[in-house]
């Protein structure tokens, strides 16, 4: 009986994970994004109706329509029409990474416009002030309150609504279709982009209901606990596929309850309900992705985007040799100057923050791994590194070795938790694959960190400086050599792990998880190993951290947030570059103190000049230093947002143009191929594709607009300086390399006038790749 | 290759064998400091220290104003602002105006950066106030022996026997003591008449161990009141938003009074559970000093208690001390907010100047480190009960536990007391005896 009872308390938060997940589900079936920004366009909608309601007093039913069903909706055209409409063709790792920077940069613009203080008591979607003001039934033994039945009504309208749409009516199927193959379906007459824009702003403002709806749930309004809420609601997603809705809503509900009866249920102070229940949502999401074999199958992709080639080889493949040794000696002066200025010029703050992203730098090389070369999203960077930390902290406090052996041993037993994760989820899809990471991360932060022997509790534990050879890097500077040390050798690790064997599978599996398994590449095996040695290198970063900041300080170094942020700046950096791992670390640590100087500026000048014009006056002093977190990840995600233009990072498509221009001004030599100096124009293939030209659009280039796109630069001179078309220089190079090249035929819709024709695939392997 | 990798890893292996640790903590990468100016008019003793010249001395503090997370701690640096400007209108301290020249904001909650920035610019004579999520910079500023004055929330205040960490002072002695038992558990149930204790804590261990300390004070002192811990859960999820369950169990169990350890979040998610399900208790609450957070809930905490360390704005008129008075009238006066942070702020700001007096003209930072230590009955101009720096400041427990409780009262929070402003009690027994202030 009391099961009973616990169960059906369980319900009200079951109806709220089933429609924060069916809007997910509806996302993802509609437009082909699993949307992590769907909390952060909930938040919008909330906050939108937090101002209208409670600070311009607005009556209840206008304020709704303006937030869910005016700003909703805008918000998911806006999103339609600017990005996810260019990434329709691409694969999920494009939309997941382009939603994970939306995620980021959204609650910010909005936190800027409506104010950083904190908003208290959100308003419920009903006619009352607050929730628990209008009960019902009152006294009795079950009783709900205002948001309760908002939400309970909600979504069993929501949800009966959406089966109608896709059972019933032809937009619903449309939308399918248009998910599965717009191309297909526009060959139907399927007016593809109004059914993507009716997909959008229905998800949309399915996300404004949800947010207005689950504001009310928290004190105060906070994008935070809205995204909380809704990753706790994945496992509901999961349970119906991605795909079903009514199994959707009933996974919520199954949760809600689930959770509910097992608060009833388990003795509060035995381990079990301390490690399960706090962790129950993610606990639920992990295993049904292991568990559940449907999961297993890659996700559903548009049938011709086989045509879309993979992002194109890191310039580092592909430059000329010449080219290569001149950056690379390049590389090491900026390196050895950087350093000698770090150490000589900077203040203790200045080498602090560079120190820290050195440091992080060697914990994003492990996303350079695990993103990069194995083309696994995973969201658990910060787990590993924390995982490392502690192991780190713990062996030095208990048996006093050296910390630098702390940290190998740490990184060891990072690298074995990583393993033994990576067995049971590389042959997930990409998006179940990046869910399993998060519930990871999830389930080491709510089991694992609360226990002392972990993380040492309430007090962080203590991490020494290490002392090398008589050299004490309690030295801030010392500890600085020491880093960019472990950070040169790490990078030199992951690059001979990409240039090495299991690198080399992991981008046959990458190009052609097919033909790699045809020809003896076991891709569990590769990328169980790419994952634990990524696992090992976030664990080193961490150790890493730890002893620089003297503690292993899980809240301050390694919260999955953080985590979530360095994956975004790492992949818009580039993702299979050292150096754009090694860039986004500092970046982390250094523009938003570089913001908040430039944001003091202002200020600086208006108390210098007193007397200044009042209208330019008026200007400055509207500009604040606290703008400088929000404006930095503002920039992270909308960073992150650019890996829809450029898959290959927006550092290494600089370096790409940088590199075509200098072998436009230098390489002369192009028109004789034999020439010993001449830039190898079979190496020049993955770096020149364009869209506009239509040779060979990436799937993610496949966009208009992206007649900027670096390598564009390169093919529009590869075709007029080869004294011939782009199919001319493919089949000359493939000809004319030791490896041969496979040659696809490009049937991207041509733009700028130009005709579907044959090109080389812009991932074609350099000299000798070829596993 | 594979030779080549051996080679390289035997060398990593002795390379770090013949590694060791460091002892002394992180070295700041400039040293050195101000030479102050001598002075010349015969009145300002000179001093040589950091931040201090023949006008002014300078301090710079560090606050949480944005972060990802909604601190927003910055009116903690309003209340020194308000305590400075008092003590500048009375003509400075040696001569002197002090000045708090910078508050920096430390983001994303990591201070490191910060507090090493503070200690290598070198013009800065002391840290204040310093009101932070976490406190990840307080190794930095112990070794480099700043004085350094704070809000204490987080352990990194508290010292050892071994390193007491004596130039860390809170707003009220820097000994947090999380896991102790603690006096108002009992005294509030027997004031309120509540025995039926409920216990409710996150599983993050801040939280979990302060519940902890809460379920032995009951256990311990509770009998003569005949209180007792009737449910207790500190398994609860960080963010939690369904507190239904556990209700049900303590309306089930007779709790009458809810002990939390939590956020505003889950304290209002339980009070309007409570209220569905017709539970008639109240709360303890222990973080939630904030007359806007009653404007808004009020009503759900009727009778429920606040505790806190300091005077509040609600004392009784015959009773208010000096220091509130003029904290109202100074923070008025700089359009500093009233708020728990920027009475944070005035308190560390009593103490430093306190310390400063006593120290002489001819002060340095050791010697305003030291004056403060040697105080026993610090209170800031009556905002404090007596604060004993020199007996149990920085790593033991103070016998003697004192606080300040209001009932919610029609939406407002009200005084419990009415003869004095300090409710304190010996903790050191097996009987919880109440004591003077």
């Amino acid at each position: 009986m009391d099961i009973l009872e616990y169960a059906i308390r369980g319900i009200p938060t079951g109806c709220v994970f089933a429609l924060l997940a069916v809007g997910l589900v509806l996302t993802y079936k509609t437009s082909g994004v699993f949307n992590l920004a769907y909390g952060a366009q909930a938040f919008v909608s909330a906050a939108c109706f937090f101002v209208l309601r409670k600070e311009w007093e607005w009556a209840l039913v206008p304020a709704a329509l303006v937030a869910i069903v005016v700003i909703g909706p805008a918000l998911g055209l806006l999103l339609e029409r600017t990005l996810f409409r260019y990434l329709r063709g691409s694969g999920a790792m494009a939309k997941l990474v382009t939603s994970l920077g939306l995620l980021i940069a959204i609650p910010e613009i909005v936190r800027l416009l409506i104010g950083q203080n904190a908003k208290q008591n959100p308003p419920p979607l009903w006619w009352v002030r607050r929730t628990d003001e209008w009960l019902w039934p009152e006294g009795g033994r079950f009783v709900l309150d205002a948001g309760q039945v908002a939400t309970i009504t909600s979504t069993v309208f929501v949800v009966i609504g959406l089966v109608v749409l896709f059972a019933r009516t032809d937009l619903g199927l449309r939308m399918r279709a248009v998910v599965e193959s717009a191309r297909l379906s526009e060959l139907h007459g399927v007016d593809s982009q109004r059914v993507s824009m009716a997909s959008w702003a229905l998800s949309s403002l399915l996300a404004g209901l949800a947010g207005v709806l689950v504001a009310p749930l928290f004190a105060s309004l906070n994008p935070i606990d809205i995204f909380t809420l809704l990753i706790a609601a994945l496992a509901a997603t999961v349970v119906g596929g991605l795909t079903s809705i009514p199994l959707t809503f009933a996974g919520g509900i199954g949760l809600g309850v689930l959770q509910a009866v097992l608060a009833g249920t388990l003795p509060t102070d035995s381990v079990l309900a301390s490690g399960l229940r706090p962790a129950l949502p993610f606990v639920v999401l992990f295993l049904l992705l292991v568990f559940r074999p449907g999961l297993r199958a890659p996700e559903a992709t548009d049938p011709m985007s086989s045509v879309d080639p993979p992002p194109p080889s890191p310039v580092s493949q592909t430059r000329p040799d010449w080219m290569a040794m001149g950056t690379r000696g390049f590389g090491v002066a900026v390196v050895v100057a950087g350093l000698w200025l770090s150490i000589s010029v900077l203040d203790a703050f200045w080498l602090g923050l560079v120190t820290s992203g050195v440091v992080l730098g060697v914990i994003m090389l492990s996303i350079t791994i695990t993103t990069g070369l194995g083309g696994m999203l995973s969201l658990s960077p910060a787990a590993f590194a924390a995982i490392g930390a502690f192991a780190t902290a713990q062996l030095v406090t208990a048996t006093g070795m050296s910390v630098i052996i702390g940290m190998l041993l740490g990184a060891g037993v990072a690298a074995v938790v990583g393993g033994v994760l990576a067995v049971p989820i590389v042959r997930l899809g990409s998006v179940y694959l990046a869910l399993a990471t998060l519930a990871f991360a999830l389930m080491f932060e709510a089991v694992l960190v609360p226990l002392g022997w972990v993380s040492g509790g309430s007090v962080p534990l203590r991490v020494p400086r290490p002392l090398l050879g008589g050299i004490d890097m309690a030295d801030d500077r010392w500890f600085l050599l020491f880093a960019v040390i472990c950070l040169t050798l790490c990078g030199i690790g992951v690059i001979r792990l990409r240039e090495g064997t299991t690198g080399r599978y992991l981008q046959a599996l990458h190009m052609s998880p097919a033909a790699a398994a045809s020809i003896g590449i076991s891709a569990t095996r590769a990328r169980v190993v790419a994952f634990a040695v990524a696992a090992g290198v976030a664990g080193f970063g961490g150790g890493l951290m730890a002893s620089y900041l003297e503690q292993a300080n899980y809240q301050a170094s390694f919260g999955y947030l953080y985590g979530l942020v360095w994956v975004a700046l790492v992949v818009a950096a580039g993702s299979r570059s050292v150096q754009a791992a090694v860039m986004a670390g500092l970046f982390f640590f250094l523009v938003p103190a570089l913001l908040e100087r430039l944001f003091e500026w202002p200020e600086n000048v208006l108390e210098s000049n007193p007397d200044l014009f009042e209208p330019l006056a008026t200007i400055l002093g509207w500009v604040s230093p606290t703008w400088a977190v929000p404006v930095a990840f503002i920039l992270f995600g909308f960073s992150a947002i650019t890996y829809a233009r450029h898959p290959e990072g927006s550092i290494e498509a600089q370096t790409a143009r940088a590199v075509n221009a200098i072998v436009r001004r230098v390489g002369h030599h192009d028109a004789d191929p034999q020439h010993p100096d001449a830039p190898d124009t079979r190496k020049h293939g993955p770096v020149s594709s364009d869209a506009d030209d239509g040779t060979f659009a990436t799937g993610a280039d496949n966009n208009p607009g992206s007649s900027e796109s670096a390598h564009g630069d390169a093919v529009r001179h590869s075709s007029r300086s080869a004294a011939g078309t782009t199919s001319s220089t493919a089949r000359g190079s493939a000809s004319n390399g030791n490896d041969p090249e496979p040659v696809v035929a490009d049937l991207s819709e041509p733009a700028g006038g130009a005709e579907p024709h044959v090109g080389p695939a812009p991932g074609s392997t350099p000299e000798g790749t070829q596993p | 290759m594979k030779f080549r990798t051996t080679i390289a890893a035997v060398a990593v292996a002795l390379l770090a064998a013949s590694c060791g640790n460091s002892e002394g903590g992180s070295a700041d990468s400039n040293g050195g400091g101000n030479e102050a100016d001598s002075g010349g008019d015969g009145q300002v003793v000179a001093v040589d220290a950091p931040g201090v010249t023949d006008d002014e001395i300078r301090v710079t503090g560090i606050a949480a104003v944005t972060n990802p997370l909604d601190a927003d701690y910055a009116s903690a640096a309003d209340g020194v602002e308000a305590y400075f400007a008092m003590v500048n209108d009375a003509g400075g301290i040696h001569g002197r105006d002090l000045v708090l020249s910078d508050v920096r904001d430390d983001k994303v909650a990591n201070n490191t950066a910060e507090a090493k920035g503070i200690v290598d610019s070198d013009d800065t004579f002391a840290v204040l106030p310093v009101a932070t999520l976490l406190f990840t910079g307080a190794d930095t500023l112990v070794e480099a022996g700043i004085p350094t004055y704070g809000w204490t929330i987080n352990p990194e205040w508290e010292g050892t026997e071994e390193n007491p960490k004596e130039n860390l002072f809170g707003q009220a002695g820097s000994y947090l003591c999380l896991g102790c038992p603690q006096a108002y558990p009992p005294y509030i149930a027997e004031r309120s008449g509540r025995t039926k204790v409920g216990i409710l804590a996150y599983n993050v261990p801040q939280s979990s161990t302060c519940a902890s300390g809460w379920q032995e004070s009951i256990e311990r002192w509770g009998g003569p009141a005949g209180s007792e811990v009737v449910f207790s859960d500190s398994s609860l999820a960080y963010g939690t938003t369904d507190l239904s369950v556990q209700v049900q169990k303590m309306a089930e169990a007779g709790v009458n009074l809810v002990m939390t350890c939590m956020d505003n979040n889950a304290v209002v998610t339980l009070a309007k559970e409570m209220k569905k399900q017709g539970l008639d208790a109240i709360q303890l609450l222990p973080n939630a000093y904030n007359q806007e957070f009653y404007e808004e809930f009020g009503d759900l905490f009727e009778g429920s208690y606040v505790i806190i360390g300091f005077a509040p704005l609600e004392t009784p008129e015959d009773l208010r001390p000096e220091g509130l008075d003029l904290y109202e009238e100074w923070i008025e006066s700089t359009g500093g907010k009233t708020t728990e942070n920027s009475m944070v702020g005035w308190l560390n700001a009593a103490a430093f100047v306190e310390a400063l007096e006593l120290a002489g003209p001819d002060f340095d930072r050791q010697k305003v480190i030291d004056a403060l230590n040697d105080q026993t009955a610090q209170s800031a101009q009556g905002m404090l009960p007596d604060v004993n720096w020199k007996g149990y400041g920085h790593w033991q427990r103070n016998p003697r536990s004192c606080a300040v409780y209001l009932e919610i009262v029609d939406g407002e929070m009200a005084p419990t007391e009415t003869d004095e402003i300090f409710t304190c009690f010996d903790v050191t027994g097996d009987e919880l005896v109440r004591v003077g202030t």
